[in-house]
This record gives C-alpha cells, structure tokens and sequence, in this order.
C-alpha cells in the first residue's frame, strides 16, 4: 500500500447531502459530530464543499427536485469518492416507496457503495458506514495493484 | 562553521519546515479535540489530508487558477528560503505579502460567488494584519539594530524588551492558522471555505502547503524573540516561544465564537498597533533615560 493508498483510508472528508429528509438522520449525522462519537479521530471531518469531499453521505429519498442537484453534487466531487445511503429511505424509499414524487432510494440516481439502514440511523451505524466504506476503498486498491501484477 | 555545513543545515531546514508544521497542527488539532473533552485525531492526520489530496483526479475549472495556486506557493516558500538564508526582514515581508495576494487573485479568477465573498474576506484580513506585521517586523529591526536575520539572532533576548509586539504577533498568528474569532476567509460552513472552495484535489494540496511555508514564516519570526550562546537553551526557548504562542491561539480559538469582518480590522487596528507603539515608545524613553 503507497503512502497515498493510505492516506485515503485514514482522511475520508465528509459530504453530507439532504435529498428531502425528515431530518432525523441529519440530526443523528450531527451528533457523529459530538464529543460523544468524535469522528474527528478517524480523521473524518464534516465538509461543506463538494469539491473537497472523498464521502458523499445522502440522507432522505431523493425528491424528483433533489434528483438533479443530487447527481450534480456527486458530479463534482473529484475520484476516489465513495457514496452511503443513510437511512432507510436513502435506501429504498422508506415510508415514501412509490409515492408519486420521489424515486425510490439513492442507488436509483447514482451508484451506492454502502447502505446504512435504520429509521433514524444510530451514529454507531453511521460510523460503521463510513468505516465499511473505507474498508471497501481498501480493497479496491489492493484489487487493482494485483490486476497490475498479473499485467 | 564551514560554509558547506550551513548550507547544507539550510536546506535541512527548508525542506523539514513544511512537515514540522504539519505535525505541529496536528498536535493543534489533538489539544482543540482534548479542550472540547474530544480524542482527537492522530499526530499525522494533517500530512494524511495532505498526501489524499494530492493523490486525488485533479479538476480545475481555469488554467490561470492554478498558476494563481502556483505563485501562491512559490512566494510562501521564497519568502521562508529568504527568512532560512538569513537575508533582509522587510523584503521577506513583501515576499509573503505578495504569496498572500496570489491567493486572492486565484479565488477572484473563478466565477463562484462563494470565492469573491472568501476573496473579499482575505483581503480584508491582509489589510488588517498586514500593518501589524509590518510594525511588528520594524520594531524587532529598530531594537535589535538590523534588518538581517543573521544579524538579529545575536541580538539578545528581545522577549524581555518587546513583550508587547510578542503579544500583537499572536494576534497575526490568529489570523493565519485561520481560527476565530478571526477565521472571516474561511469561515468553514458559512462561506463553505472562502478562497479555497473552488480549488480540490492536488490543487487544494498545493495552497495548502504554501499555507504551510506561511505559517512556518511566522513561527520562525517567533524564534528571533530570544538568542543565547548556548545552542541547547536557544533552541529550547525558541520551541517553547513558538509552543506558548500557539498554544495561547487555541486558547483563543475554543473560547471565542466568529466574530465580523469589520470587529476584527477594528482589534487588530487598535490593540496591535497601539500595543507595539507604546512598547516601543516606554522602551525608547528608558533607554534615553538610560535605565536600561
């Protein structure tokens, strides 16, 4: 693992988009913030900015108005960038599936990488998320050093 | 010393310089985490943030933004090799002062309002330190009886005689490491992150460490306060200065909430410049008087 392989597992910079939430698990995602969980030790820092961002975190389920801003925010975010859907309806839908004016979950808009279930999701899920996240950046990397190899 | 040696110290120290900073606020990070009853992230977090960065898809939305970054980054470590070399005080002033005003011209070259208003915002910080700095910088020559850095390392303990302008540099130092209540620029999620927000990937790495060159300036302005023959106890003071300064900003930082634009040139107008005048003016009338 290079020295920037793994400086991207210890700094994930968060990104945290609401596409039409209850704001339950935006309360939840603030208090990941708090000297309570203190996400700051896995370096994780809550950023306002797209373009500074490596985790877009989506709550709520996706509003047809949110659906572009939604990709356009994704979008701008420069790769390796990694997605969580948090929350139940940023997973399916939720109490929204099949109302007239959403679309049933993140992954329907842009590609999900971890999905955090829970109405409202526990901080200690959402940390989980973020970790497993990572995890899966991990081993990303290390996939395509082999396919290197075997090149 | 032969003159291999130092150079061969010099470069040493230019090229630790960056990382030497970045350690130092990560440990800024850990103590603001230990204050709010927080763990805090690793000593390396902020060289983590940095290599991410530089590792990630670059994006640019101008070329000239990036040439802005560029110059940004080229005068803050010209201004630090001026600083190491030991050459004239007052030109490394304007060196960095020009890195500064690269940074607002980057921010004004793109067409989000978000970095006008960061752009705004930093130069009305550079208009508010700036002549602090300046003072600061000319009070240290005036006392210490030259302009040179070489000079200035022997002249003495200047800590015991401009306790004041040491005070005036910490507020400069508030300002720079863009913590409140005078992080106006930045501001985190008010303007999102001022002149920074359109720059990402290696290009953010790169104004990040002429941030750093910056930063490594000040603390090193910080050294010239205390000078002693002894190598061991010079260099320990001079760390210790540089740790009771920042340690003073965090303080600061934690206790205070964001304050406008428009309080901070007020402070920084009033408190620095007139805390500077009158250490130099109760200076200058005991030396004529011939106390000290």
């Amino acid at each position: 693992m290079t020295l920037i392989e793994k400086s991207r597992v210890k700094s994930p910079w968060v990104l945290h988009f609401d596409t039409g939430s209850c704001n339950g698990c935006d309360i939840e995602i603030l208090a990941c913030l708090t000297p309570k969980y203190d996400v700051e030790r896995f370096g994780i820092l809550n950023k306002g900015n797209p373009k500074h961002a490596d985790v877009l975190l989506v709550t709520g389920p996706v509003s047809k108005r949110a659906k572009e801003r939604l990709k356009r925010l994704y979008e701008q975010m420069p790769s390796p960038k990694m997605v969580i859907a948090c929350g139940t309806c940023a997973c399916t839908g939720g109490v929204f599936h099949n109302c007239y004016n959403i679309e049933q979950g993140v992954d329907k808009v842009i590609p999900v990488d971890v999905y955090v279930p829970g109405c409202a999701a526990k901080p200690e899920a959402i940390i989980d998320g973020v970790i497993e996240a990572l995890t899966k950046l991990q081993k990303l990397q290390e996939e395509s050093h082999r396919k290197k190899e075997v090149k | 010393m032969d003159w291999w040696v130092l150079l061969l110290i010099q470069i040493a120290v230019i090229i630790a310089a960056p990382f030497a900073v970045a350690v130092l606020l990560g440990i800024d990070r850990i103590v603001t985490a230990r204050m709010q009853n927080r763990v805090g992230p690793p000593v390396w977090q902020t060289l983590y943030d940095f290599f991410k960065l530089v590792g990630k898809k670059p994006m640019l939305l101008n070329r000239p933004q990036v040439i802005f970054a560029m110059l940004y980054l080229t005068f803050s470590v010209f201004a630090f090799v001026l600083f190491v070399f030991g050459l004239d005080l007052i030109i490394i002033f304007f060196a960095s002062a020009a890195g500064s005003v690269f940074l607002v011209v980057g921010a004004f070259s793109v067409r989000s309002p978000y970095s006008h208003m960061g752009a705004n915002r930093e130069l009305l910080q550079i208009t508010a330190y700036e002549p602090v700095l300046l003072l600061a910088l000319l009070t240290i020559g005036i006392q210490g009886g030259s302009f040179v850095v070489t000079d200035l390392y022997k002249a003495g303990d200047l800590i015991l005689t401009l306790p004041l302008v040491f005070v005036a540099l910490i507020v400069v130092l508030v300002i720079k490491t863009q913590k409140s209540p005078y992080d106006v620029a930045t501001a985190h999620q008010e303007i999102v992150s001022g002149p920074y927000v359109e720059y990402s990937g290696p290009y953010l790495a790169m104004t990040k460490l002429g941030h750093w060159f910056e930063l490594a300036l000040i603390f090193g302005i910080f050294t010239l306060f205390f000078n002693s023959d002894n190598l061991l106890v010079s260099a320990l003071v001079k760390l210790l200065l540089i740790a009771v300064a920042l340690l003073v900003a965090q303080i600061v930082d934690n206790a205070t909430a964001r304050l406008t634009k428009e309080r901070m040139i007020k402070f920084t107008a009033s408190f620095g410049i007139i805390a500077i005048v009158a250490n130099y003016t109760v200076i200058y009338i005991l030396q004529s008087a011939g106390v000290i």
